[in-house]
């Protein structure tokens, strides 16, 4: 407070000049209009305004409000009002101090700091107000005298460096560009590719005075000119050691970077070397907190839980507030930096992260690549995970930057060898198809929300580009007929095993995207309990044609002529009977099997006793249908579906008829036969065991309420995700 | 936006117009605000409430580089803000000589 008014009467006593600084009209003067106005608010009545024809209630609302921290990047919280001003009042001074013990203390906890800030940064907030609140890092040139700030400073600018520039390649940004604004930061700095070179340097030097001073201890011998790093001898091995494992850190983490953008996936090995180093010493670090507890000159009696340094002490030369104006006019966000604890953590996430992506065998095939970046997913990985895993996946428009988008098609689409040579393949519309991927695999990698809308948009592009390439191929087909009889049959033939696999593939793809879209719904909470029933009729109808178009394509790949006179559906209803069916569609069955069971419950639950109503009168349950399912219903995904057909489906279910299908006796069934066919597959075990869980539980519900009657008032059911986040199960209690 | 009452008018009789009137005037003229961590916002009178919250628009903040006076002054583009009566140190309006002098005799 005393400070705030020590401000307020110097700013006073300026504003006499500052006024004249600031140019008026020409031939216009600056009038004082303080008094009008306080006599003007006296009479003005309450709730009344000054204001002209053009203003708006509601445009007003939008305006920045000074002095809101949570608004005002520009507000002044510190007494600096510049970098250099900072720098000329000792902020930052360089050495960090003239006692050697103290400045190694300090320059770790501005090290430790640093660490925190980039934690801060990665997780959304503005460089500026992170890593650059480092007074060091504004003015790199005058820590040179200082090797070991200096280099350290050095690496970490050009870490953020390779950092941003992974993520605005990627463009993943647009889900969070606040990331790579670096607008007026000293980001670049010529010699930054030196700065391993430095690094390694200092770290050379640092561990021959480790040496050195483990020698000394042990009384073998000693070699006396090595100068030691700091005065205290009984210290010296500890702040050799802390020094030793953050700057290993850094240089290990920086491979880590430039290794995994090596093309091709040509780094990835090396990289994960690097990240096993990375992880180790994170682990060194962590433990040189025991170092600094019992160490006077780290001596901090408070708990080091919310602190920033592993010694728990105010790192010396950081400013958040110096540059946060660099962000203005933007609304900035309160900013609270990391705890050290919570930023060793998350790097050693981010690092378990990108361990997962140096271990991808580069599948060449999409429909396994699709499954990973799936799964990866649901790790969390936080955007430069992500940004990685996107460069990775595509590079120069190719998958890996080493197979062409037409190659993964055609392996994918098992399109016949001709393919690769014909005429077709300079159709636009192939052309369309191959961006339609690359597109894919990109939003794949974008974080939740953004996927989700992204993904539910670029449905309808898919369901275009397939009307556009069937008419493409009947037109193409209609060109061949004119050509002679001898060559016709056979052209037509392979023409049209062509158009029909690529047709069917695009298809496929179209209710993969359409499912994951709805799945997405539940991770990121989008639907009501009341909403649930329609959501999974939804979900059972697209894994239905999902299933068909997978299965038909399967089918025309191995065996056109055996599928003769065979019903589709009649294959997905029993397929025990028919042992040809691979694995992944039986699976896919167990999910169909699920989503329609847990429709029918919740309808049954709503006919039968009213749970799960829609409560609100804002809208009506068609609206929230339509609400739901716009994107899907645009697309044409599928056709013909409409809230009558859900109503329709849905309106006479009874408890009574739903015992008889049962649906969820069938998904454990059918799980548990499939065991043996994924033997080899850990991941889809777990699958296969949550499936058989989620039918088991929902199947005891049902026999429960059948059991003591549907229309018992002491009957409560509710539903909880606790085995998967998207199929639930229904927990019926008595009250 | 309410014309002012009668008994407004009854009261400010004795001067040619009202103080809200004045202030009123003032709309749509540049006018520069000092608030009290020494900064200036220089921008468009566009609406003042009872309270004597003062909305900018087009606004641009002005800060001096250092403490010490005279300073070099920094200027950003802010748009629309609104600057609370809380922090108002300082505000002027750009007028003409002229004007000068009828303003500075309504303020007696």
């Amino acid at each position: 407070m005393a400070e705030g008014s020590e401000i307020e009467q110097t700013s006073m006593a300026e504003s006499g000049t500052h006024v004249s600084t600031i140019p008026s009209g020409e031939g216009t003067v600056w009038v004082d209009v303080s008094s009008l106005l306080s006599s003007a608010c006296n009479d003005l009545q309450e709730g009344e305004l000054v204001h002209g024809g053009n203003f708006s209630l509601f445009a007003a609302m939008s305006a920045l409000e000074i002095m809101d921290p949570k608004m005002d990047s520009g507000v002044k919280i510190c007494g600096y009002n510049s970098v250099e001003e900072a720098i000329e009042k000792g902020a930052a001074p360089v050495p960090l101090s003239f006692e050697a013990t103290t400045d190694v203390q300090c320059t770790i906890d501005v090290m430790d700091h640093l660490l925190a800030c980039e934690a801060t940064w990665h997780n959304g907030y503005s460089l500026a107000r992170t890593v650059f609140s480092c007074i060091y890092l504004m003015k790199l040139e005058r820590t040179s005298p200082h090797a070991l700030l200096h280099s350290y400073c050095r690496i970490i600018r050009a870490t953020c460096n390779a950092v941003v520039s992974v993520v605005s390649d990627a463009r993943t940004h647009e889900e969070e560009d606040l990331f790579t604004m670096a607008y007026g930061l000293p980001l670049k700095g010529d010699g930054d590719e030196k700065c391993l070179l430095m690094l390694n340097a200092v770290e050379e030097n640092i561990s021959r005075q480790f040496r050195a001073c483990k020698a000394t201890l042990s009384k073998k011998g000693v070699s006396e000119d090595i100068k030691p790093l700091q005065t205290d001898l009984a210290l010296e091995e500890g702040y050799c050691k802390a020094l030793l494992c953050r700057i290993r850190f850094r240089k290990h983490f920086y491979h880590v970077l430039t290794s995994m953008r090596k093309p091709q996936g040509r780094g990835l090995e090396l990289a994960k070397k690097h990240i096993a180093s990375c992880l180790s010493e994170l682990a060194c670090i962590k433990k040189s907190v025991e170092f600094f507890s019992s160490n006077e000159y780290a001596s901090c009696l408070d708990d080091i839980e919310d602190k920033t340094t592993a010694s728990g002490r105010q790192p010396v030369g950081f400013d958040a507030s110096l540059n946060s104006r660099l962000s203005a006019p933007i609304p900035q966000r309160a900013i609270k930096i990391f705890s050290w604890k919570k930023a060793v953590e998350y790097f050693e996430k981010l690092l378990h992260d990108l361990d997962v992506l140096c271990s991808f065998s580069l599948y060449p095939l999409l429909e396994d690549i699709l499954p990973f970046v799936v799964k990866f997913q649901k790790l969390k990985p936080d955007l430069v995970a992500r940004a990685h895993l996107q460069q990775l996946l595509v590079q120069d428009g190719k998958l890996y930057g080493r197979d062409l988008i037409f190659d993964v098609i055609s392996r994918a689409a098992a399109l016949p060898e001709i393919a690769k040579t014909h005429e077709l393949l300079k159709n636009e519309y192939i052309l369309q198809l191959g961006q339609l991927v690359i597109n894919l695999l990109k939003i794949l990698c974008a974080n939740a929300a953004w996927q989700r809308r992204k993904l539910g948009k670029i449905l309808q592009d898919w369901s275009v580009t397939v009307v556009q390439l069937e008419l493409a191929f009947n037109k193409e087909l209609g060109d061949i007929s004119n050509v002679s009889v001898d060559e016709f049959t056979g052209l037509q033939n392979v023409f049209l095993k062509l158009s029909k696999r690529l047709l069917l593939w695009t298809e496929e793809q179209i209710f993969w995207i359409a499912s994951r879209f709805l799945i997405m719904g539940f991770e990121l909470e989008l639907y009501s309990p009341s909403e649930y029933c329609m959501v999974y009729w939804f979900i059972y109808v697209i894994l239905i044609k999902l299933s068909e178009t997978a299965e038909l394509k399967i089918l025309t790949i191995s065996d056109p002529v055996k599928r003769k006179g065979r019903k589709k559906r009649e294959i997905s209803k029993d397929p025990a009977k028919h042992p040809k069916i691979s694995p992944s569609i039986m699976l896919l069955q167990c999910y169909i099997y699920l989503a329609e069971g847990l429709a029918m419950m919740l309808a049954a639950l709503r006919n039968e006793r009213n749970d799960f109503q829609t409560l609100s009168t804002l809208n009506t349950e068609e609206e929230r249908f339509i609400q739901h399912f716009e994107l899907l219903y645009k697309a044409r995904v599928p056709d013909h579906i409409s809230y009558s057909v859900f109503k329709e489906s849905t309106v006479h279910v009874r408890f009574s008829t739903l015992v008889k299908y049962n649906y969820f006796s069938d998904a454990h069934r059918m799980a548990k036969e499939l065991r043996s066919s994924f033997n080899n597959d850990p991941d889809r075990l777990v699958e296969l065991r949550q499936i058989e869980q989620i039918a088991e539980r929902n199947q005891v519900a049902l026999n429960v309420i059948c059991q003591v009657g549907v229309n018992d008032p002491s009957l409560k059911v509710s539903l909880a995700f606790s085995h998967h986040p998207c199929f639930a199960i229904a927990i019926v209690k008595r009250s | 936006m309410e014309s002012p009452t009668p008994s407004d008018q009854a009261q400010s009789s004795d001067k040619p117009t009202s103080n809200v009137d004045q202030a009123r005037k003032l709309l749509f003229r540049q006018m520069l605000i000092g608030v009290n961590d020494g900064r200036f916002f220089l921008g468009v009178f566009h609406c003042m409430d009872k309270q004597g919250n003062i909305i900018l628009q087009d606004a641009v903040e002005y800060r001096s580089i250092r403490r010490s006076s005279p300073s070099p002054m920094e200027q950003h583009c802010l748009g629309l803000v609104l600057i609370p009566s809380s922090c108002r140190s300082s505000c002027h309006i750009d007028c003409s000589i002229e004007e000068q002098l009828s303003l500075l005799s309504v303020d007696k």
